[in-house]
């Protein structure tokens, strides 16, 4: 079994990176003086992976919302559920389903090597009846509906879905409650089949213990099975965005909006240097200390709740700007106005030193948590990185950098605005 | 663990560790929660974007900015029948500084400014900013609305405390922070500093001594007469009070608020806590395994005990038709409890799963900060270790006996009123 240790001198921190001679990727942060572990056990399987592979090479398309459901239904069994089994130690244990993955995670102060004897054990043991299935089309059902009145949920998906034609990450994580009704028990099991291979998934576990205590578990439970990395199929995307303008109305005092601009790349995936340079980019042209924002905020325009985002994933990369605002045309107008503004008058050094100096005090201060560190040691090794490269990247990127980012990105004619009124 | 007293009603909690890459500090400062509530709220939200050394929030976060990315937020919050304005803030640990900066001391300065050296005009605040500043929590109040498991919440509180100061907005109202003027404003932010009951939490590898230094000298400028905070413990009238209220939402929302018979905060809340916990706490409790796994009629639905005002919040989201559905079956499992109708092995999981997530509060600055920040009005605090202790003494027949004096007082349901958009896609 190969053992590699991961350190970043000015941190000050190491993790273990383990091949298991059963396929997983095992990663394990131990953090001196913390009473709590965290582990998550997840799987690269999101809502954007609606197509399974068959034995043949090509693919079956199945309903909107299956990676989620089959996380709901996981947790059952034949005799006690997960839930049921983790209630005994004590441990908090949770699952989540993501555009491009489904974690199952537990946090505790006790217990820890029964914990994840259990977390491991009950992942690697599906139990999928049409009972139980039916059971949970109530629940999730409510989940839905439940989304369907969250304003932020809603504008984005809005903004999602007037942007993309056929992009997978246009549908909703949970789907709906049309798609999850055509979910059966079979089609968990082929889900489950394909892509819940040890292959296709890590262990990320941070805190309160050793490399021993997390061996001594996995070696005894993880069963080696035959399989390989599920592929993710790439799906073709016209360059120009559905509609430019969409607006819904729902029960919110102050009209909300979000604002994309749709990218257009050459490979699937943005590398962890686009993704930092595209981050000091947006801080520069609309973060909390520029002119911009203030100039939006002073004239009522936008309240605190104005940010952005840069939203990517396997095949799609999108610039997302979301905000309350009682004319959020206007708000579009001027940020569209501020691109132009930068594109012809270029970047001050200054700026963008300090720029980077908050982008590094901001990393330090991501890295306290264990929940945060162990989720990050998964997402990195999804993207094929560790969880230091952020850290090291950052210092590459130069003013020029930003600046062809720029000129690649950020481009009005595709762009879109989503907007929710009140009713 | 640090204790200290900076001035009357003034107390430093300091947890010295390097257990973390940042510091963290919280400042909570309390008054009653009363009809002065708007003039209140809006003082934060004035202090955190700028002070007189720096005028404006651009100058300020760019200051921050410099600062290693530090960040100073404010909020307001409500406990008991007190209104907890409250300041955070978060800066790198200085052995990430660059060059030998000292980040952490200069960030408290900066804080102090903020709280104690506002930009004034003259013996009031500018009255743009405080034009502005009306506008963002007039907008703040009014979105309180878009979170509807929130907004039920909330207007079931109004309702069920609606002779009680704790239905009072912690925000104030729109028409309430309408009538405000500078002069109305400036004056709270002096009663403030005079009055409010103070709890600084602080964690991290810094110096106390410099940071205690410069509170003292700031709280000495004051003739401090520290307010006295009390909050209503009632007990729930015989017949429960019934609500309905429509809006267009896709989802119905139940709140059901019940009250424990606790006489004051400490009174009996440990066992309290447990017999909210096997009732509707984690995935163990009755209302997650019945009314969500067994029945299928929600995704959510809990219970919450808020011992400052000795009570329990019941929430839950549901289709509108099964509204009685769902009402009766969470009063069965509440008197399910109060027969001592749970395993053993219930039991004790609601005590693992607590202790655990007590403990766990240690691994976290923000956790801290919250963990002693909560206990503003004890006289001596307690660590999360005290608090596991207490809660190993309590047997079950404690935790039935808790469970029998809860009793329901109002229920609130937010229905649709049948108008909600459909997706056009």
């Amino acid at each position: 079994m190969k053992i590699n240790e991961i350190r970043n001198e000015l941190l000050g921190e190491m993790y273990y990176d383990i091949d298991h001679p059963s396929g997983l990727k095992i990663l394990i942060m131990p953090k001196a003086g913390y009473a709590s572990t965290y582990a998550i056990f997840a799987t690269k399987y999101g809502s954007i992976d609606t197509m399974i592979e068959m034995k043949d090479g090509t693919f079956r398309e199945i309903p909107e919302g299956t990676a989620h459901f089959l996380e709901h239904k996981l947790f059952e069994s034949e005799d006690l559920d997960a839930f049921e089994r983790f209630a005994k130690t004590g441990a908090s244990a949770n699952a989540y389903t993501s555009f491009d993955r489904t974690g199952y995670l537990f946090s505790c102060s006790d217990n820890f090597k029964e914990n994840l004897e259990i977390l491991l054990d009950f992942v690697q043991n599906p139990y999928f009846t049409q009972a139980t299935v039916e059971k949970e089309q109530g629940i999730i059902g409510q989940e839905i509906d439940m989304y369907k009145d969250i304003p932020d949920w809603e504008v984005m998906f809005n903004c999602l879905r007037n942007m993309y034609h056929n992009l997978p990450v246009r549908i909703d994580i949970a789907g709906t409650q049309e798609s999850i009704a055509q979910i059966t028990a079979d089609m968990l099991y082929d889900c489950y089949h394909n892509f819940y291979n040890l292959n296709n998934m890590v262990l990320a576990v941070a805190g309160n213990t050793t490399v021993e205590e997390v061996l001594e578990v996995a070696d005894r439970v993880l069963k080696p099975v035959e399989g390989k990395m599920a592929q993710r199929k790439i799906i073709d995307e016209p360059r120009e965005v559905r509609s430019d303008y969409c607006e819904k109305k729902l029960s919110v005092a102050t009209p909300q909006f979000m604002l994309g601009f749709k990218e257009e790349w050459d490979t699937p995936k943005r590398t962890a240097k686009e993704e930092i340079t595209m981050e000091i980019l947006l801080d520069m042209i609309s973060g909390p200390s520029t002119d911009l924002y203030k100039r939006l905020f002073d004239a009522d325009l936008i309240n605190g709740n104005f940010g952005f985002e840069y939203f990517t994933g396997f095949g799609y990369s999108c610039v997302l700007f979301a905000g309350e605002s009682n004319d959020p045309k206007k708000v579009s107008e001027e940020v569209k106005k501020e691109i132009k503004r930068f594109r012809e008058n270029g970047f001050d050094e200054k700026v963008f030193e300090r720029t980077k100096k908050k982008l590094y005090g901001r990393m330090i201060m991501g890295m306290n948590d264990v929940d945060g560190l162990a989720n990050n040691m998964a997402v990195s090794y999804f993207a094929g990185e560790d969880v230091f490269t952020d850290f090291e990247t950052y210092k590459t990127v130069t003013v020029e950098d930003i600046k062809e980012m720029l000129d690649k990105t950020l481009d009005e004619r595709y762009s879109t605005l989503s907007v929710i009124m009140p009713n | 663990m640090h204790f200290e007293n900076i001035a009357e009603g003034v107390r430093l909690c300091a947890q010295s560790t390097d257990k973390f890459k940042t510091c963290h500090i919280n400042i909570s400062m309390a008054m009653p929660l009363d009809s002065n509530a708007a003039a209140r709220a809006i003082l934060p939200f004035i202090l955190q974007r700028r002070c007189a050394k720096y005028p404006d929030y651009i100058t300020l976060n760019r200051v921050l900015d410099e600062l290693y990315g530090a960040t100073v937020s404010a909020g307001v919050l409500k406990r008991g029948e007190s209104q907890i304005l409250s300041f955070n803030l978060t800066a790198i640990d200085d052995r990430f500084a660059l060059g030998g900066d000292t980040v952490a001391l200069e960030c408290v300065q900066l804080l102090c400014d903020m709280i104690f050296d506002p930009l004034k005009d003259g013996n009031s605040f500018p009255a743009d900013i405080i034009e502005q500043e009306k506008r963002l929590l007039i907008e703040a109040i009014e979105n309180e609305m878009n979170d509807k498991r929130r907004y039920a919440l909330m207007r079931c509180e109004e309702l069920m405390f609606r002779d009680e100061a704790y239905s009072i907005n912690r925000l104030g109202t729109v028409e309430d922070v309408k009538r405000l003027t500078p002069d109305d404003i400036y004056y709270a932010w002096e009663e403030e500093l005079r009055e409010a009951v103070v709890q600084i939490t602080m964690v991290g590898s810094m110096d106390v001594k410099p940071v205690v230094d410069m509170l003292k000298e700031r709280f000495s400028a004051i003739d401090r007469k520290p307010a006295t905070i009390k909050t209503q413990f009632i007990t729930a009238e015989p017949k429960p009070d019934y609500i309905c209220e429509e809006m267009p939402i896709k989802q119905g929302k139940l709140v059901m608020g019940f009250r424990t018979g606790m006489r004051d905060e400490d009174d009996n809340s440990v066992a309290m806590r447990i017999a909210t916990d096997i009732f509707g706490g984690g995935t163990y409790s009755k209302l997650f395994s019945v009314v969500r796994e067994k029945m299928s009629l929600c995704y959510y639905c809990s219970a919450a005990l808020f011992s400052s005002k000795g009570i329990v919040m019941v929430q839950s989201g549901i289709e509108d038709a099964n509204e009685e559905k769902a009402k009766t079956e969470i009063i069965n499992q509440l008197s399910l409890v109060a027969d001592g109708e749970f395993s053993d092995d219930d039991f004790s999981s609601s005590i693992k799963s607590i202790t655990d997530s007590i403990i766990s509060n240690n691994d976290t600055p923000e956790s801290i900060c919250a963990w002693y920040s909560t206990q503003l009005f004890r006289d001596s605090l307690k660590t999360p270790e005290e608090y596991v202790e207490e809660i190993k003494t309590v047997d079950r027949q404690q935790v039935i006996a808790a469970a029998k004096t809860i009793r329901l007082d109002t229920v609130f349901m937010l229905k649709s009123n049948g108008e909600v958009a459909e997706d056009e896609d």
